[in-house]
Parts: structure tokens; sequence; C-alpha cells
């Protein structure tokens, strides 16, 4: 009698705390890419993987603000800032795979194999972040990464937390499962991959021997939905407890009004940019490119996407990154560029253009980019610029604006810091097509080589910041892009469910599910 | 009658052929790369270079072209660009789901849009006949997907009477059946249309015919001249219909997988279109061209059966 009350108040002490639910979610897309997490790049990839994998530190959940231990419990910097020594935590469990029904404990060894596979361009996307690196396991538990300079706590640490290169792959499972761990992932989180359904969802089943304890939820099913009214349905009848929104107010407002749901809007949200190519006549002139920045009302794009969405972004270093510029801060150096159109239209006139000119431009179909594009349309239409639009799937878009083909172009992005967002794009080694390592420099400016190379390397957090901001001021000056705002990510979810963290941010772009997650 | 499917079976191989090369050629005329797509724009250059590499895009097109060719003619469909999955198990995965959407719209289509189309051209210019009339003509104006998200409004979502997502397994007869009902009335209620349509149609022909009039001048009651004497000689532009759209509806059941977020051949071909999965896509467009080949061949041989005096030689 006794073992049945027990039983019973077990479950339901276990019932109340969500134990044995699968948490459902629902992204927009057909199908996962990659789950192999030195490859994963896109946000529903990214999610699975941030619940399989660690990283040696951890951005603290839902505030990617906070760093914090994951794999390794503390870390040393040698004098000279070349050498960087990381202790790892005993007791690591790998997941169970087919070779290794157990898992074995995760070591140094395996840490040095995930930051070499990092490092090699045929087996990472992300090796530029590691190159000249070498990594070295001192003992079971002690990893050295040399670096051949040295650079900043704020530039390294990221480079090995739970984002892209820094999640730790282990070495015996990706060696056994080869080819097939990109849909067979195995890592050390706290869930772990149970099948991947082709086009339909990734189930993945709590890890118990999780080292900061077994998850509360049984699971986690990750479905492709790219139907934004099927996954919208799925959450009101319940078939699914979290689903990727739309980034638009109205949506918003919409599933506000359903009792059962609330929706939550977060950053670190990605910038919008308007990238106004040098090389192309008329925009060589510096006037022309003024006139532009004149003659488009950041506002009047805020407001057609929503004020709880999107938020103004002045410079080319979003505020919330150190290094990156307050709309205040930008203001009093001058260089806003509030709306004017008679003062863009006299600006064109002085170039030479008092009737205005003629340009075009390919945009990608998503919404995201091409509704705020057809408005900075409208908008240049008012002082004479008539920019003729042709609309083509993402990646298209994306190949040709890698071909340099148009003179704007309106740029979508999230980086983890003020350098990779200045190197990627004002670095002249980023020019698209020209240069030595073309990725999205699309203006072609070339003169802020020198700041953003010497902030890369100054170790005084503080000198590094001005560093960057007089790159950004510079960018200003020479108005390269046209900073228009940063737009948040919108997720609905049912109330029952509880993160177990405050979501302010996720460097993931979606919200975290973690050991803590629990549904009522 | 074996000779006449061989000849047909071995006619469908420079069509395969065909629909191979234009595919084959069309999607890398296009704009897009699938390193591109695979790595997302954080990606260097380098690793999109290493990854084309690794995917064999840096290789010359006629070496692409044959390589995917002889790979056809050994069985081997090749392995997903992005996944690197086998692209056989992925269709074996999914065709069962799409054959299964197809063939419940087809007997949907079947079941209601013959019987419609008899009712209203027997009851022609009366109220039945306008009703009918404009339930097809509703039905083929309206896109499926569309028609898809009112019924997902409707019976999932306002009346729960149906799930909103996925497929449910094959080992779970009722569970998949519910699953099923709303994709498939979607596409069955765009094939009723058309069914009802060419019935009607073909209908009020043969009611015109002498025969039909002798039959009734012999006192014969009306559902015997319908049922027995006319039905079966307007049958045959009504099977011809059903072939070809349930071609068509294999179309249809593309984005009807998508709305109702359903594994099949349609959700892996939008997948493999947004990440110029070149491999995937040309083996999936030619398991479709190969599909809409069968079903030819299956109406052509169907009208022996509907009509006996067609011979096959």
């Amino acid at each position: 009698m006794k073992a049945v009350l027990v039983f019973v108040l077990m479950g339901l002490v276990l019932g109340t705390m969500g134990m044995g639910q699968v948490l459902k979610i629902a992204f927009d897309a057909a199908d996962l890419k990659t789950l192999d997490p030195h490859y994963a790049a896109a946000t529903m990839d990214r999610a699975v993987v941030d619940m399989i994998f660690n990283g040696l530190v951890r951005y603290k959940p839902g505030d990617i603000t906070v760093l914090e231990p994951d794999l390794a419990l503390s870390w040393e910097v040698s004098e000279d800032g070349l050498v960087w020594t990381f202790h790892l935590r005993p007791g690591v469990m790998v997941h169970p795979f087919a070779e290794m029904p157990e898992g074995y404990e995760l070591t140094s060894e395996d840490v040095v194999f995930s930051l070499e596979k990092a490092a090699d361009k045929n087996r990472s996307a992300y090796a530029g972040e590691y190159v000249g690196m070498t990594f070295e396991a001192v003992d079971r538990y002690t990893v050295k990464i040399v670096l051949p300079q040295a650079i900043s706590a704020s530039l390294l640490l990221p480079k090995f937390a739970n984002y892209s290169g820094g999640f730790i792959v282990p070495k015996k499972a990706y060696e056994a499962l080869g080819p097939k761990f990109a849909t067979n992932p195995v890592g050390t989180g706290p869930f772990m991959f149970k099948e991947y359904v082709p086009t339909q969802k990734v189930v993945l089943i709590r890890n118990e021997r999780y080292f900061r304890g077994a998850p509360k939820l049984a699971g986690v099913e990750v479905w492709y939905m790219p139907d934004v009214t099927a996954r919208l349905s799925a959450v009101i009848t319940g078939e699914v407890h979290v689903i990727e929104g739309v980034r638009e107010q109205a949506w918003v407002e919409a599933v506000k009004r359903y009792p059962d749901l609330t929706v939550d809007v977060f950053g670190p949200g990605e910038t919008e940019v308007l990238h106004i190519n040098m090389t192309k006549p008329p925009f060589t002139d510096l006037r022309v490119r003024q006139a532009v920045a004149y003659a488009i009302d950041r506002s009047e794009l805020i407001a057609a996407i929503g004020p709880d969405i999107a938020e103004p972004l002045c410079a080319a270093v979003p505020p919330y990154l150190a290094g990156g510029m307050t709309c205040e801060e930008v203001a009093q150096k001058g260089l806003l560029y509030e709306v004017d159109r008679e003062k863009a239209k006299a600006l064109l006139a002085e170039a030479g253009y008092p009737e205005g000119f003629e340009i075009s431009a390919y945009i990608t179909e998503r919404a995201s980019y091409r509704k705020p594009f057809e408005n900075i349309q409208a908008q240049l239409a008012k002082v004479g610029i008539k920019l003729n639009i042709t609309v083509v799937d993402h990646s298209s878009f994306h190949t040709l604006i890698r071909q340099d083909v148009n003179p704007l172009v309106h740029y979508e992005a999230w980086r983890p810091s003020a350098d990779a967002f200045l190197t990627r794009f004002y670095h002249s080694a980023s020019r698209v097509v020209v240069g030595t390592k073309p990725d999205t420099n699309f203006s072609h400016v070339t003169s802020v080589d020198g700041l953003i190379e010497a902030a890369r390397y100054e170790l005084d957090p503080e000198k590094q910041i001005e560093l960057w901001k007089e790159a950004q001021i510079k960018l200003l000056e020479e108005v390269a892009s046209y900073p228009l705002y940063i737009l948040k990510f919108v997720f609905a979810r049912t109330k029952k469910l509880d993160y177990g963290y405050e979501l302010k941010s996720s460097l993931a772009l979606y919200p975290p599910v973690n050991e803590l997650t629990t549904l009522k | 009658m074996s000779r006449y499917v061989l000849r047909r079976v071995l006619v469908a191989i420079p069509t395969l052929i065909a629909v191979y090369t234009l595919v084959f050629l069309f999607i890398r005329v296009a704009p897009g790369d699938p390193a591109v797509a695979a790595l997302g724009d954080y990606a260097s250059a380098e690793a999109v270079q290493a990854l084309r590499e690794r995917m064999g895009l840096t290789a010359p097109l006629p070496v692409q072209y044959i390589r995917t060719l002889l790979g056809y003619f050994r069985g081997d469909l090749g392995c997903s660009l992005i996944t690197n999955l086998p692209i056989s198990a992925q269709i074996a995965a999914a065709l069962p789901h799409t054959l299964e959407l197809t063939f419940a719209g087809v007997l949907i289509g079947t079941l209601l849009g013959i019987p419609l189309g008899i009712l209203t051209a027997v009851k022609r210019n009366r109220f039945p006949d306008y009703i009918g009339r404009m339930l097809a003509l509703g039905g083929i104006s309206i896109p499926a997907f569309y028609l898809g998200i009112l019924l997902i409004l409707a019976f999932a979502v306002r009346l729960r009477w149906f799930p909103v997502m996925g497929a449910g397994e094959f080992s779970e007869p009722f569970k998949n059946l519910r699953h099923l009902a709303l994709p498939a009335l979607t596409l069955g209620i765009i094939m009723v249309s058309f069914v009802s349509r060419m019935t009607r149609s073909c209908f009020l022909n043969v009611l015109r015919e002498d025969y039909v009039r002798t039959a009734r001048a012999k006192g014969l009651a009306e559902r015997i001249v319908v049922l027995t004497h006319a039905l079966r000689n307007a049958l045959i532009p009504v099977v011809a219909v059903l072939g070809t759209q349930t071609a068509v509806l294999i179309g249809d059941s593309v984005m009807t997988e998508v709305v109702f977020s359903r594994p099949g051949l349609g959700k892996l071909m939008v997948q493999a279109m947004l990440q110029r999965d070149y491999i995937a896509l040309q083996s999936l467009i030619l398991i479709y061209a190969a599909l809409v080949v069968f079903i030819n061949l299956l109406t052509d041989l169907s009208y022996g059966i509907v009509d006996p005096r067609i011979r096959y030689d």
C-alpha cells in the first residue's frame, strides 16, 4: 500500500514538474541542413545542436552579455596573452552511440580533436576563426591553446563558446559515425539525438547523465513547418508548444489575442543595413551617398515593422556588443543623417543630378528584406532616385549580391563581435569579387583596415572599444552604408512552457531549451 | 499487350533522359549556389569554396552530367548535397506518403466527381446543375495551398476534428487516416471539380446519341439508360481526365504537403529547390517524370477495360 502511495505521489510531483513531457518546437523551415555544429548556420539547425553539444564556455541562457563556464570549469591566460589554458570539468559523459553504447568520458583529447576540426576548412565552415592557433592536451583535463598573436578575452572566448566552431564534438563518436554524423549527432548536452524523419522532424531525448543534472523534459521534437498559418494553427491546437513567428507587429498583436499563448520578442536581433556600393556611379560621389542617407527615414521603416520588434540602428556595430555605438553617440558626432529630403535634393543637384537618377537592384523574396526595401524604394523616389527592384529567391539573392551586381544591398546579419561585423562588412580583404578573401564588403570601402586590425590586437578593452568606434565614425562620414534598424526575433509559445530562465537575448537566435525547461 | 507495354517503357527512356538534361541545364543556369545555401552567410568564402569542391561542383559540367547519368543507369540516384543522405532512401521514405495522399485525392475525386457530373448532366439547367457547376468552378479556381489553410482553420483549429500537421505512422491506420483526411480532402475537392465537369460534358454528349434515344423509346427506366447505356460510353474521356489530373494532383501535392507539414516528395522537392540541392532536385524531378509516364501508361491501359473494343497492338 505504501509503495502504491509513494508511486502515486511521485507521479503527481513529476507531473507537476513537467517530467515526461515532450516539448515540440516548429521552425520556419522545410528540413534541416546539417547537425554537424561546425557547419550548422541556419536557425533551425543551431537550435538542435545547441541542445546536443556544449562549448568550453557558454553564454548564460537567455542573456548573451554574460559568459560562464561550460565544459571548462576555469581558464587562465599567460602574461604575453599568447597561451590560454582551459581546465575541463571531470565526469562529463558523451552520449551513447552504436559503437559505445555506454558513452565515454569527455577528455582533453576530444576537445583538441574538436578544435582542430573547427579550424580545418575541409571539416568546418568556421575555420577562419582559428587561423594560426594550435591546440594541445596537457593532461586528461587540461587544454592549452596557443595564439599566433594575442587578442582580448572579449574576442577570444566567443570562439570557444557554445556557438559555431566552439561546440565540442567528441572524437570517437565523430570518427565512428563518419559522414552520418551530420544527421546523427553525438555530443554531451542535455538532450541526445534519437531520430531524424526527413522533411518532418528531429527527435531528441533527455540525457539522464547530463553534468548539470537530468533535464526536466523527457525530450524535444523539432518540427519543420515552412507555412506560418500551419505553425500558428498547430500552437493554437496544442500540437506544438513553441513556434517561430513572423517579425511583424501585426502578427504579434494577432497572436496576443489567444489567451493560452504568449509572444516572446527577444534580442540580440539582426542588424539591417543598406550598403552603398562606392564603386558604382553615381555612388562614387560622397554627396550622392549622403543624399541617400538624408532621403531615408528610419522611423518610417520601424513604424512599418512595429516598435516592439525593430529599434533604430545608427552605426555599423549594434550597441549591445562591446564597441557598438548608440544613436545618442552618433548624434553627438553629428552623423545621424536625420531625414531631410530638401537637403538630399540639394546634394543631388550639387552632384549633377538635379532630376535624380535611376538604378536597379535585386532583393530576396523574404519579407524581412523585401518589404523594407520596397519602403526604401518609395522614400528614395521622393528625392528623385528611381530604384527598380527585381525580386528573386533567397539563394539567388545571396549569389547575385556576391557577384557585385547591386548598387544598393539591403543586408540582414548577426555577428558575434564588433571585430566580426567590421571585418566581414568593411575590411578591404572582404570586398565582394575583388577582395583577397571575398566576403560581404558590398560598399568596397577600404579606409578602415588599419583601425579594424589595430582594434583586433589591442588588449586594453577600453582602447579596443575606442578603435572600433573610430572605425564606425569614419564609415559614417564616408556613408559606406546606412544603418537602418535592429530586427528582433519573435517566437510564440503556450503559457504552459517555462524556459527556466529569463529570456532577454539568445545567441542562437531562438529561445534555447535546456535542463531547466518545463511544461506545466 | 505485353509488347505494347514494353514499347512504351522503351519510349519512356529517352523521355526521361530529356527531362534530366533539361533539369540539369536549367538549375545550373539559375543563380544560387548549394554551398552558400548550405553554409549560410556567416561562412567564409574559403569554407564555401572547400565545400563546393567536396560537393563535386568544381568538376566540368559535362563530367557532372555524365557522372549522374551513369549513376541513374546503375540505379544510383546519388546523395543530397546538403544532408549527404542517399536520395533513394529519402525518396523511399517519402514516396509512400505522397502516393497515399494522391491516391486518396483521386479516390475522393472519382467517388464524388463522377456521380456529381452525372447528376448535373441529368438535371441540366436545373437547381442541382447550377449548384454542382458553381461548386466545380469554385474547386478549380481555388489554389490547393489556400484551400488547405481554409480546411485547417475550419476543421483543425475551430472544430478540432483533425490534426494540423504530420502524417502519422502507417502502423497506426486510424491515426494515419486522421492525418490524411484534410490533405486528401484538399486534393479531392480539386479533383472532384475537374472530374464532375468532364463527366457532365461527356454525359451531355452521350445523352444526345441515337442509342440513348432508342433505349428511352424502348421504355427503359431512366436509371438504366443513364447507368447502363450512357455511363460506359461517357467514361473514356473521363478516364483520360483522371489520368491527366492524377499527374497534376501529384504536382499539387507539393504545396499540400508543405501546408500540412507532411513528409513527401513535394516537401523534399521544395527543400531541394530552396537549397539548390542539384543532385536531389534532378533525381526528384526524374522520379516525378517517371510517375507521370507510369500514370499515362496506366491510363492508356485502362481504356481497354472501359471499352473492350480497344486493342493494344
